[in-house]
Formats: C-alpha cells, sequence, structure tokens
C-alpha cells in the first residue's frame, strides 16, 4: 500500500474501519469523514449491508462427520508401516510443501517482539505514511543537529553521506516506550532509510546485525552507549552498505 | 494532513513492495527435517498434529469449499493439506496455527486447481491491472437503493455471487468476511502485503455490492 493509493482512496480506510482495523486516532478521522462526505458514506452503508448479509446468511460449513476420522488414520504411525508407499509419496509432499509459497509461512510464523523494534518499525512506517517522512527537513547536517538540541538531552551523530549516494533527509523525534528518540532520515534512490539511535548507557559496543521484520531490513549495532537501528525497504546490501558508511566516517569531513 | 497508523502495536505494515522484493522471501526456510526411517514413528508429530491441526478442520474444510467450490473436492484437499502439515509440523515455529493450517490448505487448493482445473486459476497480475482502470462503484446522487436490495439476497444467491469473484478476490473476502481473519494474519496466509489484501478485499466487496444491489432480472 502506498500512501497515494490510501490518500487516492479513502474507500479503503473506510473498509478499514468497519473490519475495526484502525487506532481509536483515525477511526474518529474516518467516522468524522463519514459524516461530510455523502459518498463515502454510501459506501459505509454498502459495505456494512454486505457483511451483515454474510455474517446472517452464510452458515458455517461443517466438514463430514467422517473426514476427521479419515485424517487421524492417514497420520497414524502403523497405517504408514502397512503401506510402504506412503512414504515416499510423503516425501514428495514435503519436499513441494517446502518449495512452495505457503511452507515460507512455516519461518514466518510470529514470534515474540522485542519492543524497542516495534516501536522503530511503526515509527518507521508511520514516517512514510506522513506527508514528510521528516519533521525538520533538511540536507544540511549542520541544520538538523542544533534542531535536536533543546528537545531531547543529546543530540545524534549526524554523518553527511551524500557523496556516497545517501543525502540526509532530515529529522524527526520518535518515541520508544515513553522516550523520546532522534532519528535521521536518510534517501537512497527512492528508498527511505530512518536511523534511530537509542541511548543504551552502559552497553557494550555490538557490531552491525541485519534481520528483516514485515518486509523491511534492520540493521543494528551498539557504539559508544548508542544502540542504533536503520531501517528501510531498500535490499539488504544497500542497507548494509548504509550502516557500514554511517560507522566509518568521521564526522566533520 | 492525513497520517494514517493502523494499530501499530501489532506490528501491521502496509507495504508497497511485491513479494518478490520481500528481503525474506528469497529465504528458504531450514530444511525439512530429515525424519528418515523414523518418519513415522513419532508420537510427538501426532500430538503436535491433534493439538495443532485438527482444532482447525472447519475452517480449512470451509476454506478449501470457497476456492474448489465444492464438497468432494474440498475433502480431497483437505486430506492432502494435513498430510502436508503433519509432515512438516515439527518445523511449526509456534504462534498462529490456525493461520498456518489455512496456508497451507491454500497451498494444497492452489495445487489441486492447477492440476484438475487450470483455467480456474487467474493470472492475479493481469486481474489487478485489469481492476486498477476500472471506474469506481457509487453514485452519489442515488439513495443508493442498493442496500436495500443487498439485504434481501438469499444464501443461494449470496453463494453463487462469492463463487464468481475471481479466485484472489474471494480468498480476501471469505477470509475476512467469513472465516473473520485480521487483516494482518490474511497477509501471512495468502502470502501478500497488507495492502494488497486492503485492496483485494474493497475490490471484492464492491463486485458483490454491484452483483447483488441489482434487482434480479
Amino acid at each position: 500500500m502506498t500512501r497515494a493509493t490510501l490518500h487516492d482512496d479513502p474507500t479503503l480506510l473506510v473498509h478499514a474501519y468497519l473490519d475495526g482495523e484502525l487506532d481509536p486516532v483515525n477511526a474518529l478521522a474516518v467516522e468524522q469523514r463519514l459524516a461530510s462526505d455523502p459518498n463515502l458514506a454510501a459506501e459505509y452503508e454498502r459495505i456494512e449491508a454486505l457483511q451483515r448479509l454474510v455474517h446472517e446468511q452464510l452458515p458455517r460449513e461443517t466438514p463430514p462427520g467422517d473426514l476427521r476420522a479419515r485424517i487421524e488414520a492417514a497420520v497414524r504411525p502403523r497405517h504408514a508401516r502397512l503401506q510402504p508407499s506412503w512414504r515416499s509419496l510423503a516425501a514428495s509432499i514435503v519436499a513441494t510443501a517446502f518449495v512452495a509459497s505457503g511452507a515460507t509461512f512455516l519461518v514466518l510464523a510470529p514470534q515474540p517482539r522485542d519492543a524497542v523494534e516495534t516501536a522503530i518499525v511503526a515509527d518507521h512506517i508511520r514516517a512514510l505514511m506522513a506527508p514528510q517522512p521528516a519533521d525538520v527537513a533538511t540536507s544540511d547536517r549542520h541544520t538538523v543537529k542544533p534542531w535536536f538540541n533543546g528537545k531531547i538531552p543529546q543530540a545524534p551523530r549526524v554523518i553527511d553521506l551524500a557523496k556516497n549516494d545517501f543525502p540526509l533527509v532530515g529529522g524527526r523525534l520518535d518515541v520508544v516506550g515513553t522516550n523520546p528518540v532522534p532519528t535521521l532520515v536518510y534517501r537512497h534512490a527512492k528508498h527511505i532509510i530512518s536511523l534511530t539511535a537509542v541511548p543504551a548507557p552502559g552497553s557494550a559496543n555490538a557490531g552491525a546485525t541485519r534481520h528483516a521484520v514485515d518486509g523491511y531490513n534492520i540493521v543494528r549495532w551498539t557504539e559508544d552507549g548508542v544502540a542504533y537501528w536503520a531501517i528501510s525497504d531498500m535490499s539488504a546490501a544497500d542497507l548494509d552498505k548504509f550502516a557500514e558508511l554511517f560507522r566509518t566516517t568521521p564526522p566533520d569531513q | 494532513m492525513n497520517v494514517v497508523s493502523i494499530h501499530f502495536d501489532r506490528g501491521l505494515a502496509y507495504t508497497k513492495r511485491r513479494s518478490s522484493d520481500r528481503p525474506w522471501a528469497g529465504s528458504r526456510p531450514q530444511e525439512a527435517p530429515e525424519r528418515g526411517g523414523d518418519a513415522l514413528k513419532g508420537d510427538d508429530e501426532n500430538i503436535l498434529f491433534a493439538s495443532l491441526v485438527l482444532p482447525h478442520l472447519a475452517d480449512a474444510y470451509s476454506l478449501a469449499r470457497w476456492l474448489t467450490g465444492n464438497r468432494a473436492d474440498a475433502e480431497d484437499v483437505v486430506q492432502d493439506a494435513c498430510l502436508r502439515a503433519f509432515r512438516a509440523i515439527g518445523s511449526f515455529a509456534g504462534g498462529n496455527s490456525r493461520g498456518w493450517v489455512l496456508a497451507v490448505v491454500r497451498h494444497s487448493a492452489y495445487a489441486w486447481l492447477r492440476k484438475n482445473r487450470p483455467a480456474a486459476v487467474v493470472n492475479v497480475e493481469d486481474l489487478e491491472a485489469v481492476e486498477s482502470t476500472q471506474a469506481k462503484p457509487g453514485d452519489p446522487d442515488s439513495d443508493t437503493p442498493e442496500t436495500a436490495l443487498i439485504a434481501k439476497t438469499d444464501a443461494a444467491r449470496l453463494s453463487a455471487a462469492i463463487f464468481e469473484l475471481p479466485a484472489p478476490f474471494r480468498e480476501t473476502l471469505v477470509l475476512r468476511d467469513v472465516q473473520g481473519l485480521d487483516y494482518r494474519e490474511i497477509a501471512e496466509v495468502t502470502g501478500v502485503p497488507m495492502g494488497t489484501v486492503m485492496s483485494r478485499l474493497a475490490r471484492a466487496r464492491r463486485r458483490l455490492v454491484a452483483t447483488l444491489g441489482r434487482a434480479e432480472p
């Protein structure tokens, strides 16, 4: 979903509203729009009528009574022994299952997520959806750094990487837990990179590690008591390169 | 200014990327565990299967029926899916077992359709291209009598209209409105970004509204 699509097509938000997918703030915004926009209100009524119809008219399917028994029999160990061909059949099935997309889900099953990471991902997504990914938009690091001063105890390290094709877009304040933290916004081609610096006093330095969350790449490292989180939808290799450049380029160059 | 934030606490991500761009899409799951000679002995597998898969049999069957269109085929698909799930059960990483089972069922259903009814499998890309060029329904001047017509639709007509939907739209609508999954779960089951789930759902519903909101001939 691009930002543009959501804005071009507010009816998607009406669907999301009816599906209970909106947070209270956006639900309120949709309600206000419904009150003033007859087009949207009509869409709302149609979808609601349809949902009610589906709910009332379609009975839940019940599987035939013997299906469960048949399946249980098929996976029961002793039956398999009596049918040698079953094993080779199953082997081919499992191979297919793993190659096919459905099985990709196996490794994507939800895992408990680090609270900081959740906040970082959420802030990045929200920034992508907002009209501007940065609260202060400037390519000049000498503008960004003072902007943070006075808002947070310690302004982040700001590195100019424009000559490496990672121009600075600006900075913004994100919130992790209840603490405001500085985020620098860089750009590479059409990709936005959010680099959040979370104070981690006393933490040992740690080298960069990368992983993926919800389709975003994240590279994190710890340096001088600050945990850095770089997140972007650009390729893993590019994000690695960005992190490497940020870590190795001296600030005053 | 209309900043949209949707249940961030649940990690909902709207991404515009296609599956081929998703960094994890290319990463293979770890190899299927080598079960070798012990492949079918495991009581553990059977216990896991009974607790993870069997509770979702009704959901599995329902999805299979909406995807294949009839009960006999749905039974075949569910049996196949259960065997796949049983074989892969050791690799289930925990979490939403219903989503996992439905993803396997969906996979089995499309495999079955490709083999037995290739015409039923639509090229999604073509479909989305056509859809996006079509005008949106909704005449602001009408009194939306279709709402009244929709409300009077009977089960048979509703089912028929749902079956007429192209598969990608149908599965999204069924997972949401019949089976009650949320957007995130649907995205995981169908393997598309959340934004695609939203647009498919909207299109499925608009098509149904257009069909059911017309007076019967």
